[in-house]
């Protein structure tokens, strides 16, 4: 019994979580349109933690997905400026995010500074260069394409209620997408095996001929394309692009894999546990905001909750931030 | 001479009876081993000792006074101190900072004195012999047997409660090399001669049979023998500690085929701390590799699968130059069983079969990519009839596996492949004499379906009863290939030293 509320315990929590705010909200909270708007909301998160989980699985970090989503956003408005297409403008923003994940991957696996260190220092470099690029200012209005701005706020029909239609967001699709293209790369290939099997033992992996070093760098990479495609997401969401707009995506989207990690039965981040972290996250910041808390509030009850999920599954498990014994 | 009496103590962990009416006599001024494989009680013993369970029954007692109530605390000041191979060190702060971990730092004013707290350290350190380290030195600088040897120390320091009588070491030796071992072995002694007693718990035969005054061997939580150790001999001890009449611990050495093909050919090989090396092994043939540590011994392995670069020289398998990674060594059908099992070999965290399929996991995938689980159960499982790992299932972490059977799943993992050549290192260190038997036949019967195998070992009996060949490393360089039928370990120690009486390598 101990046990089974140990391993559900982060289930139980996220479903308490879900019984409140249905018994606090009867009219809004349990209805199809505000859990697709949740789901639209967290749709750049998923993205960014989905990635974050790819190189977390490693016990690697990379801090520099917030700053690299806003550079992506900047990237592809300035070119969109320029009068490029949508299509050569989003691919040059996403070659962005590949170049600076491979750098990320560089320095860390090749050069082997500490992950923590290496990617705060991308952080700021790529938040620097997404300054000079946008030169500080925000790109938005009749700048941005039309059919760019549109495509977050489009999307197949799936209903009728009432007069109005009820659209699945593509934002939702691209995110669902991306969860499952990592998940298979993480649960059904040998390579995410190999990159769980860096994160238990990295010396005995290179020893077991796991080619540690290349595939950190790919990871690295996947992570960098992955925060570039959000930074586009997120400035199709708000028809606009600064290169301020991504930074707070980096904190939530590592907090989301820690909560998902103690949901896991092993401690280890999977891609789907992630997912609802990033659901749990997304629901809370709904909710609160519905119950008209105070964003301030707001803040401090979900930085409470993160805490108070993750301690609880750090006692049970003895450590949640464990080495690689 | 004060005695610590271990009197009819039952312990019970569930359904397990870790101990079962256990008594024994520990005496100050002698070396008490204690021995018995791997559940056998050991631990339970010692954890009661250091205060850290009480007895379910039974009591302990030190000169007739009986201990109610044990704690941790209490088992300090009567005299006990506890040496782990798992040492505590703070590799950041100095010899004599780590000497006073556990007493409090001499003070004036309220602040550090640094010199008395030297001094102190310099003190102790002299009454074990230990003059040459430097009490200001990081901790870091020195090598884990002198860490080992400063934590004996500090027990000397002064501080309250009664001097310490009586040393509980948990195989002390277990990751030191031989020349840390012996100056563990010159501090056991002087310790002795002070007037100290010594509880020594270790799997290591020969010390036992060097160091030891008394032997106890436990068995499945009972008390099975103490005896002199002039009244007991190795084989009586193996035989107690597993309970069954051991013919042999070392397979009988098969021929090797004059005929079979040559699979390695090393010419002169320099890489990484390896500067020279020449030799061929033939398909069937076990090569030993001795030497003292740090002579290159488990570096000429390391260099074989590929983990160090070539810089002179080939290694060639079937003619084939062996890769530059230890991917492709794995990829070339070499096999490697590394040192260190903990640090090198096992993701401790992750299940059985994730750890033995790991090299393999392109082999094993579906499309060159795609994880095929059921490939990867049948695999395992299949290996597992031959290695015989005692294990709730395969999906049971490694870290909750005794040692003999973490080394079985590597060796699994180093058999799981189309393997040509076995290097192992050490491979039957820390492992109780049962898996050690276990592990030794299978290196046999691997030997006997064609593999070439290396291990490098500084345990020379194993070598002396495994190997066809064995090769000496001096100063980094492959010194000699004798032949080991015939040869004793003083004779291999004695080419470890290169006091040779001319005869001529073979």
């Amino acid at each position: 019994m101990i046990s089974f509320l140990r391993r559900f315990s982060g289930l139980v929590g996220m479903l308490a979580v879900i019984a409140f705010f249905a018994i606090n909200l009867p009219d809004t909270f349990l209805t199809l349109r505000n859990w697709l708007n949740i789901a639209q909301q967290v749709s750049m998160l998923t993205v960014i933690a989905a990635t974050m989980t790819v190189v977390m699985v490693m016990g690697d970090f990379d801090l520099s997905v917030g700053s690299m989503a806003s550079l992506a956003g900047v990237v592809a408005a300035t070119l969109f400026v320029q009068d490029w297409s949508i299509a050569s403008a989003l691919a040059a923003a996403i070659m962005v995010g590949l170049a600076g994940g491979l750098f990320n991957g560089f320095i860390v696996s090749v050069l082997g500074i500490l992950p923590f260190v290496a990617t705060l220092a991308t952080l700021t470099i790529f938040s620097g260069l997404a300054f000079f690029i946008s030169d500080g200012r925000t790109v938005f209005g009749r700048d941005i394409p039309d059919a760019f701005g549109d495509f977050a706020r489009q999307g197949p029909e799936i209903g009728m209620i009432g007069e109005r239609a009820l659209i699945l967001p593509n934002l939702v699709i691209v995110a669902f997408v991306v969860v499952f293209v990592i998940w298979v790369v993480l649960e059904q290939t040998s390579f995410g095996r190999r990159l769980y099997a860096i994160g238990g033992n990295r010396e005995a992996s290179k020893l077991a001929g796991i080619k540690v070093v290349r595939l950190r760098l790919i990871a690295f990479a996947f992570t960098g394309v992955g925060a570039a495609l959000a930074g586009l997401m997120y400035a199709s969401r708000v028809a606009s692009a600064n290169p301020t707009q991504g930074d707070g995506l980096m904190l939530t989207a590592i907090a989301a894999v820690f909560l998902g990690m103690t949901l896991t039965r092993d401690g280890q981040p999977r891609v789907l546990a992630t997912l609802a972290g990033v659901i749990t996250l997304g629901v809370l910041d709904n909710g609160l905001t519905q119950m008209r808390v105070d964003s301030y509030v707001r803040e401090i009850l979900v930085g409470a909750i993160i805490l108070a999920a993750v301690g609880f599954s750090a006692v049970g498990r003895g450590s949640l931030m464990r080495g690689p014994n | 001479m004060t005695k610590l009496l271990v009197q009819d103590v039952s312990r019970r962990y569930g359904a397990v009876q870790a101990l079962d009416r256990v008594s024994l006599t520990i005496e100050a001024g002698r070396v008490h081993a204690l021995m018995g494989e791997n559940g056998a009680g050991k631990s339970t013993l010692i954890r009661l000792l250091a205060g850290l369970e009480a007895p379910d029954k039974g009591f302990l007692s030190i000169d007739g006074a009986r201990l109610h109530d044990t704690n941790a605390q209490m088992m300090r000041q009567a005299g006990l101190r506890f040496i782990h191979q798992e040492l505590h060190a703070v590799q950041g702060l100095s010899v004599a900072e780590n000497m006073h971990l556990d007493h409090p730092y001499p003070t004036r004013l309220g602040l550090v004195h640094w010199g008395k707290l030297n001094q102190n350290a310099a003190q102790a350190l002299g009454r074990l012999g230990l003059s040459h380290l430097d009490p200001r030195a990081p901790m870091s600088a020195l090598g884990l047997g002198d860490q080992m040897l400063v934590r004996i120390a500090a027990t000397l320091i002064r501080s309250d409660g009664a001097a310490p009588w009586l040393y509980v070491m948990d195989e002390p030796t277990a990751a030191l090399t031989v020349q840390e071992t012996d100056r563990l072995f010159a501090v056991i002694d002087g310790l002795v001669a002070q007037g100290a007693g010594i509880l020594y718990v270790s799997h290591r035969m020969p010390e036992v049979m060097q160091l030891a005054d008394q032997v106890s061997v436990l068995r499945d939580g009972r008390h099975v023998s103490t005896r002199a150790l002039a009244d007991t001999d190795e084989r009586t001890i193996i035989e107690e500690m597993t309970g069954r009449p051991v013919s042999d611990l070392f397979p009988t050495k098969q021929a090797i085929d004059p005929q079979a093909p040559h699979v390695l050919t090393v010419d002169g090989l320099k890489a990484g701390p390896v500067k020279e090396a020449r030799f061929s092994l033939r398909a069937g043939e076990v090569l030993g590799v001795a030497g003292l540590a740090g002579s290159g011994r488990g570096g000429l392995l390391r260099a074989l699968i590929g983990d160090t670069p070539v810089e002179a020289g080939s290694a060639r398998l079937h003619n084939k130059e062996l890769g530059t990674s230890a991917a492709d060594g794995w990829a070339n059908g070499v096999a490697y069983v590394p040192r260190e099992r903990r640090a090198q070999g096992l993701m401790l965290r992750r299940s059985i079969t994730e750890n033995i399929t790991l090299p393999h996991l392109s082999a094993l995938s579906r499309a060159g990519a795609f994880l095929d689980r059921g490939r990867h159960r049948r695999l395992v499982d299949r290996l597992n009839k031959h290695v015989g790992i005692k294990a709730t299932s395969m999906h049971q972490s490694c870290h909750e596996l005794s040692g003999g059977n973490q080394q079985k799943v590597l060796f699994a993992r180093a058999l799981a492949g189309d393997v040509q050549l076995l290097l192992l290192d050490e491979p039957t260190r820390g492992v109780d004499v049962g898996a050690k038997a276990d592990l030794y036949g299978l290196i046999q019967q691997m030997s006997d379906t064609g593999l070439a195998v290396i291990i490098a070992s500084s345990d020379l009996p194993e070598l002396l009863g495994l190997a066809h060949r064995i090769a000496i490393m001096r100063d980094s360089t492959l010194a000699e290939i004798v032949d080991a039928d015939g040869l004793t370990e003083a004779d291999l120690l004695a080419r470890f030293y290169h006091v040779d009486d001319g005869k001529a390598a073979a």
